[in-house]
Order: structure tokens, then C-alpha cells, then sequence
């Protein structure tokens, strides 16, 4: 199927994509104007807005097939108000209740009416193709149809090849890992590309070499890995040197492995690295232990890089906003903190280290905030590796204006680790809530409710 | 020839209603005509479109356009570039930004208020509802109860962890620092260390009641005034049964609990009206058809008796047990009737099971001349239209 689903500046429509296309469109949408526009043209025009959004890889005949009058909606009932009367009161008198409805609450009960037609699309979203978009595994419908097509989506364990496939309540569907981080990911920049190509190049020529070294780096990286988990579940006075150590080797196979196909900056910052650890090394003697419970908070290596060179190079702007992210860290740290006691201890150790007047400034001007981050880094390398086989930029970071477009709706259960999620329930409307992320308004929405019921 | 002018008035659906601008004028955005004209930085929009096309006397709209988005993706949309951790980072709260400096707004579409960015379970939060379930081994009811949390939602996180927990074990690739980023971008629900927590904010309502489709019509009743007429008494009216007797009336006021408590742990035992095909259950009230109906039955206890707060719950306890007994017992048996109904051969040497199923021939299930869509097998005579142009093959379930 052709991609027809552009997102052209002179001609706008907006469409279920992340691009920042999209996102201009998006600001730029204004309700139509109704004034002097027969009830024909307001339907027409609301309709042809909202099917550009909603399924447009889905043939009119098709949606108008699929589309139904009736929608579904919830009310929340509490259980304290229905065990407090049997609902006679309501229909006592005259049918209405004994007392007058003041004028006042009934603007109260008239301003959290259910937005039905706002769900007039809610028969589209059981498609395969838009839940995976809705789940944040893709970036935009048709990238997550193309998913679909090209085999890489199971759903209930089997692999689905349809990406118009209806979903039932509990169907639990997955998408590959690896091309969920290359959908959501940021894309390479020509010198991470030309990193991939000579790689490549490189593994072409000594492919033997390159298997053995693989090999022996999966086999660290795995003796580490059962090492920490192990650490964790034994005994919690095993020395964190061992750990950091392991980290810093890590680090250093990384440099040794493609020490070609790395930039120097890269090399540079982990050069950096090797230098933090070792000093850290020689200070946290006395610290008790450090498991997996600090590696959970930061995202983006990169980013606390680029915040850190800029930093150097322009001290002041820069700084502040490292300054809240480090203050960031740190509450969430103590939020982990809470949970186990050895993270507590660690970032202590970690502060007593650099609290340490003694301290050589001759590495890298690094403040305790930094350490913290550094290790945090640390950490997610291993997560997170440069690997420039990847066909994204790595380390992972999320795209550009991915978070203007980040929600998921009520009716999915996701978990990201795994890049799976299960299809609930069909979408409802609630009092004052509806649930098909729709960007339209109220005009629109009941406009093209209108122009489906078929009686123009 | 020269080169063709390019018709502003092009029939675009969405054009009239795209602004240039970033602040809302209805006046700009009416007119047609205004609509190329920037407002942001027309000096750097035309220096640019000089140097780009130096001879050319024809409006670029394309550049121009183009220009204009670059411009307010730095300016303005600069801040949605990125995300900050712990915060949503919509389009709605930057136009929000420059009036208050309250909480930004939490629905992503700026035109679209009625739909929110509702908060997803935290990753410690969906570890516990796991640990309650599958460690502790409690119910799925209980645990929605305790935590906020729909019970269908409870089901689909242990499905996921226990999913999750597999591929971990079988060192499969997981997108992890994905995970991370997107938690970081959108509201989620903490773990909170009290139970106390989760009840006063809950995850989610957890007692919706569906809106049936009788109640959907408007139905003008006569009752008389001195009889009181409640929420079972509506559901009656809804699906056309007759009023209830009175003794009947008598014994369900007398103990609520009871009558709701018989409905919803035997279901079959619920009244029908109708005939034939067309028969279907008593639409019930309202009591009834929420997910949790034991709640009620808990609050009623304590509304009636506000200072046996140790007993209420205890007595809660045992209702829930009661609850998960009934469903259990029902679950097993219709397990065994499936069996019983269902003759498994299993030949020696032989790859395959064979299975019989009875078949009951009557009017109901095969229809008047045996060729009924419920009819067993190949239903002779009735052409088969799967080659057919337009006949869609996509499947409709995967079983799990």
C-alpha cells in the first residue's frame, strides 16, 4: 500500500505520526468556523478532518462498514451512594425526587456530560496497526503497519501478518524490541552512520576475529550481570570495589573492541570515564555495597554528556540546568533509597568521597552531583552501549518532540521493557472523559458522528 | 510560458482552520487571504525567500510555510523538544505557559480537553500487584480492591511481568532505557507504602457500571405515588418484565445483601423474559452489575453500624471469600460440563485426539430447515462464499 499518509505544510492534515510536521499542524489547528456554512458542508469538512487523523489507511467503504451508532460508555458508581439508598428517593413524588434540583446543580451535573460523539472512531482503534501506535511502539500508524507486515509482531504468541486485524479484549500483542527502540529511538547522524559502515567493513574482513572478541565481551558482560544479581540476593557486605572495577573493564573493552570506529569525543568521554571510576575507586574503600537499585532513574547517557561539554565550554547556562537534574536524581535516588537501604548508603559513600577535600582536581572538575550521574551513567552503559551495528543512534535516546505526542490510553496495559501490551477492553466514554486520543474538538467530533448516521 | 500563480483559495479542508500563528486569532485565521502572512519573523521569512529564489516576482508558499514552521519550532516549540523526567511536556501546556504558572494542563490535543493523559502503573507498582498475586496468592478481586486497580488490569500486568520475567530468563533483548524514557514522560501511578494511599487516589475507578443498551431508551412509566419504586423496580420496567410481587419486594428489603449476593453468584438462577430467541435475562440493577458488588454490602454494614469497624472488616473478609468460593465452584463446573460434553479418542500409535461433540438437532440450534448458522458441518445447499470478491479471511481471534 502506497504511504499517502503525508503531512504537507500548504495542504494540513494532521495525522497519527510523532513527526514534527505533524506537530506543527497540530498547533496550528483551529475549530472550523460554522458561520455561514450549511449543516452539508460543516459535516463534509469535519469529516474529511477527522478521517485524515483517524484510519486513513482504511478505505471509506471499509470504516463505514465498521463504524456504529451505538457507543460504549461507563458510569463510576460509588458503592458508599448506592448503599445509602435503594434509588427510590430519585424517583419519589412525581418521578423527579421529593426536592427541587436547585438551578445550581444542575449546571454542576450538565458540565461533566459524557463527550459520546468524541468516540465516534472508537470501532478503529481495535485495529492491530493503530493499537501498536497507540502503545508508543511506533512512531506513526503506518510505520506500525509496516511492522505488522513485515512479520514482526505476535499477538497471543502467534505471529500476525494483518495489520487490520481487530483486537479482542485480552489479546495480548508484542512487537519486537529492537524495532520499537529503532521506531522511537533518535536516528544517526552521518558520522554515527559512517561508525556502522566501516564496522561493517571491518567485521566483513575478520569475521573470525570479531566473533571470538564478541564472544568474550557477551561472556563478561554476562559474568557481570549474574555477578550484581548474585551480589544481591547473597550478602550485602561484598565490596562495591568489585563492582565498580567490573564496570571500569567494561568500559575499557568498549574502548579496546572498536577503538577504530569511534569518534574521539567518544573516546575522550570515555577516557573521562575510566578516570572517574579509578578515582572513586581509591576513595570508597569504606562504602558497604551497590546493587542494581540506583540504575533505574536516568534515561539519556548522552544527554548528561552534552549537559556536562557544554558546561565546560559555557559555564554558567548550562550549569543550572544540571544543577536541577542533579537535584532530580538526587530525590529520586532517596525516593529508591527508601525502598532499599544500600542505595542510601552508596550515594552517602559517594558524597563522603567527594565532600573529601583532598581530592585531586586534575581528572575533571566533577562535583558530587556529577559522581552521582557518573555512576548512574556508568551503570546504564551497560544497558545502554554504544554499539554502532545498531540502526539507531546509540546510546538510545528518545526522539525529538516525542514527548508532545507521549500518552497512553486507558484501555491498554503496556509494559516497555518487553515492548508488550494487552488490548483491555473496548474504549469507553465516561462522564466528562472520553478515551480515543482524538485531537479534534467537540464541533468537529459530532460534526462526522453526524455525517456516519447517514442522514444528510 | 510564465510561471503559473499558485491559488491560495485551493479547496483544502483543513486550511481555513490552521493559524499562522501561535496565539489564537479568529480573525486572522477566517480570512483565506491572511492566512500566509507570518506574524512571526516576516523579515527573516522574506530575506530568506530573496536569496533562495532572487528573479522570482511568484509567492513561494511552500518556502515560506516551511520557514514559518522552522521558526516556531525554535522559538516556540523548542521546549517540546525535549522532555524534562517526571513532567508531561504537551502542546496544550504551552500555550498554558505564558498565562499562569499553575500545573500545566494534562490532555495532550489542545482542542481536545475531554480527552486526558491518564497516569499508567509505575514499574514498582506493577512488580507489587504481581507479588500480591502470584506470591501471596491473592485473589485478582482482592488485589483490585486494595490497590485501585480494574480487575482486568490486574490480569493483563501478572500476564505481562510473568512474560517479561520469561524472556529475562531466556536472556531475550529488552528495551530498557526506552522503558525508562517513556515513564519519565508520561504520568504514572506510584507505589505508595500505606494502604491508605492507594485508597484515597486510586489508580482508576474500579466499580464502572457499562450503560446497558435497554437503558438507552427513554420509557414513560406510571407508578403510583405511594409505591416505592427502586433501581430493581427500573431494571424491570427497562427489559418489559412485570413487577415483582410483593412478597418478593418484602424479602429483597428486608436483606439487600442477600438478594444481591444471590444474583451474583448464580447467575443462572437470574429471572428471563421472552420467548425463543428472543429470550434474555432481567436487566438488573445496578447493585449487581458493577464489578465489585461486595463493596456495597460492606458499606451498607458500616453505615449501619459506624462503630464496628473491626467486625465490618473482618465480615468484609469472609465476603470475599465467599465471593471468590462461588466463582471458583462456578468456573469448575462449567469446566465439567465442557468435559462431559466432549468424548477425547485418543488411538494407540496415533499422533492425533480425535473429539466428539453430540450434536443437538432441533429448531433452536439448526432452524427450521436444518441449514441454521449454528448447524454442525457443511451445511448442504448453502453456497460457500469464502472465494468470493470482498470476503475478508483476516482472522477474528488468536487463542492464547
Amino acid at each position: 500500500m502506497r504511504n499517502r499518509a503525508t503531512t504537507p505544510l500548504s495542504k494540513p492534515k494532521l495525522r497519527q505520526s510523532w513527526s514534527k510536521y505533524n506537530l506543527f499542524n497540530l498547533q496550528r489547528l483551529r475549530n472550523p468556523p460554522t458561520i455561514a456554512k450549511t449543516f452539508f458542508q460543516q459535516k463534509w469538512t469535519a469529516k474529511s478532518m477527522a478521517r485524515a487523523y483517524h484510519g486513513e489507511q482504511v478505505r471509506e467503504s471499509q470504516w463505514a462498514r465498521m463504524f456504529s451508532r451505538r457507543i460504549r460508555s461507563v458510569v463510576p458508581m460509588n458503592p458508599v451512594k448506592l448503599a445509602e439508598d435503594d434509588g427510590s428517593a430519585m424517583s419519589a413524588g412525581r418521578g423527579s425526587g421529593l426536592e427541587n434540583v436547585t438551578y445550581a446543580e444542575q449546571g454542576r451535573a450538565n458540565s461533566r456530560l459524557t463527550p459520546f460523539t468524541q468516540m465516534t472512531f472508537a470501532p478503529l482503534e481495535r485495529r492491530l496497526d493503530v493499537a501498536i501506535f497507540r502503545a508508543m511502539f511506533a512512531s506513526s500508524a503506518r510505520q506500525a503497519r509496516q511492522f505488522v507486515v513485515h512479520g514482526a509482531v505476535t499477538v497471543n504468541g502467534k505471529k500476525m501478518r494483518y495489520p487490520g486485524y481487530l483486537l479482542n479484549p485480552g489479546d495480548l500483542f508484542q512487537v519486537e524490541p529492537e524495532r520499537v527502540m529503532f521506531a522511537t529511538g533518535a536516528p544517526k547522524d552521518k558520522f554515527e552512520r559512517r561508525e556502522g559502515r566501516v564496522a561493517r567493513r571491518k567485521a566483513s574482513e575478520t569475521t573470525a576475529e570479531a566473533e571470538a572478541a564478541e564472544e568474550g565481551a557477551v561472556a563478561a558482560e554476562e559474568t557481570k550481570e549474574s555477578e550484581v544479581e548474585g551480589k544481591e540476593a547473597e550478602q550485602e557486605a561484598e565490596n562495591p570495589r568489585e563492582a565498580l572495577k567490573t564496570l571500569l573493564a567494561q568500559a575499557k573493552s568498549i574502548m579496546a573492541g572498536n577503538k577504530d570506529a569511534m569518534s574521539a569525543k567518544r573516546k575522550q568521554e570515555l577516557r573521562g570515564f575510566q578516570k572517574a571510576v579509578k578515582r572513586v575507586l581509591s576513595r570508597s574503600e569504606s562504602s558497604t555495597v551497590l546493587t542494581d537499585s540506583l540504575e533505574s532513574q536516568f534515561s539519556e547517557l548522552t544527554l548528561l554528556l552534552k549537559a556536562k561539554r557544554t558546561e565546560k565550554k559555557n559555564d554558567k547556562g548550562s550549569k543550572k540546568e544540571q544543577k536541577q537534574s542533579a537535584a532530580q536524581t538526587s530525590e529520586s535516588s532517596s525516593a529508591t533509597a527508601s525502598e532499599s537501604q544500600p542505595g542510601e548508603k552508596l550515594t552517602e559513600a559517594f558524597r563522603q568521597a567527594a565532600e573529601n577535600p583532598e581530592e585531586e582536581v586534575d581528572t575533571s572538575e566533577l562535583t558530587d552531583d556529577e559522581f552521582d550521574v557518573l555512576k548512574r551513567a556508568l551503570v546504564q552503559m551497560r544497558d545502554n552501549p554504544i554499539d554502532s551495528s545498531k540502526p539507531y543512534a546509540t546510546p538510545w535516546r528518545p526522539r525529538d518532540y516525542m514527548s508532545a505526542f507521549a500518552l497512553i490510553p486507558r484501555y491498554l496495559e503496556v509494559n516497555q521493557n518487553i515492548c508488550a501490551a494487552v488490548y483491555l477492553r473496548h474504549p469507553v466514554a465516561r462522564p466528562g472523559f472520553s478515551e480515543v486520543p482524538t485531537p479534534f474538538g467537540e464541533s468537529v467530533g459530532t460534526s462526522a458522528f453526524a455525517w456516519y448516521l447517514k442522514r444528510r | 510560458m510564465p510561471p503559473r500563480i499558485q491559488n491560495q483559495l485551493a479547496s483544502n479542508s483543513l486550511l481555513p482552520f490552521l493559524s499562522s500563528t501561535s496565539t489564537p486569532s479568529t480573525s486572522s485565521s477566517a480570512s483565506l487571504s491572511k492566512l500566509p502572512i507570518s506574524q512571526y519573523s516576516p523579515s527573516s521569512s522574506c530575506s530568506s525567500r530573496r536569496s533562495s529564489r532572487p528573479f522570482s516576482s511568484t509567492a513561494s508558499t511552500q518556502t515560506k510555510l516551511r520557514n514559518e514552521m522552522f521558526t516556531w519550532l525554535k522559538k516556540e516549540g523548542e521546549a517540546l523538544k525535549n522532555h524534562t523526567p517526571g513532567s508531561t511536556n504537551y502542546l496544550s501546556a504551552l500555550r498554558f505557559r505564558g498565562e499562569e504558572g499553575q500545573r500545566p494542563p494534562s490532555w495532550p490535543f489542545p482542542l481536545n480537553p475531554s480527552f486526558v493523559s491518564e497516569p499508567v502503573l509505575s514499574e514498582e507498582l506493577r512488580n507489587d500487584i504481581y507479588e500480591r498475586v502470584v506470591v501471596k496468592k491473592k485473589s485478582v478481586r482482592a488485589v483490585s480492591v486494595e490497590l485501585g486497580v480494574d480487575m482486568r488490569r490486574v490480569g493483563a500486568v501478572v500476564r505481562l511481568v510473568e512474560l517479561e520475567k520469561r524472556m529475562k530468563q531466556q536472556g531475550k533483548s529488552m528495551a530498557l532505557p526506552y522503558a525508562r524514557a517513556i515513564h519519565e514522560m508520561i504520568p504514572t501511578t506510584p507505589l505508595h507504602d500505606d494502604a491508605r494511599g492507594h485508597r484515597f487516589k486510586p489508580h482508576e475507578a474500579i466499580n464502572d457500571l457499562p450503560v446497558h443498551r435497554l437503558t438507552e431508551t427513554q420509557i414513560f412509566y406510571p407508578v403510583s405515588e405511594s409505591r416505592q419504586f427502586n433501581r430493581v423496580d427500573a431494571g424491570r420496567v427497562f427489559s418489559a418484565a412485570p413487577a415483582q410481587e410483593h412478597t418478593q419486594v418484602a424479602r429483597n428489603a428486608s436483606d439487600p445483601a442477600a438478594a444481591v449476593s444471590r444474583v451474583t453468584q448464580q447467575p443462572s438462577t437470574i429471572e428471563t423474559v421472552g420467548k425463543g430467541a428472543d429470550e434474555t435475562q432481567v436487566l438488573q440493577a445496578a447493585d449487581m452489575r458493577i464489578p465489585h458488588p461486595h463493596l456495597v454490602a460492606h458499606q451498607r454494614h458500616r453505615l449501619e453500624k459506624p462503630n464496628e469497624a473491626r467486625e465490618a472488616q473482618d465480615l468484609y473478609k469472609k465476603r470475599l471469600k465467599v465471593e471468590e468460593t462461588a466463582e471458583k465452584e462456578r468456573k469448575r463446573i462449567s469446566k465439567e460440563r465442557a468435559e462431559q460434553k466432549l468424548l477425547k479418542v485418543q488411538p494407540e500409535a496415533s499422533r492425533f485426539e480425535f473429539r466428539f461433540k453430540d450434536v443437538e438437532v432441533s429448531r433452536e440450534t439448526v432452524g427450521k430447515d436444518g441449514r441454521g448458522s449454528k448447524a454442525p458441518g457443511h451445511r448442504y445447499g448453502v453456497p460457500s462464499y469464502d472465494r468470493k470478491k470482498g470476503q475478508v479471511k483476516i482472522p477474528t481471534r488468536v487463542e492464547v
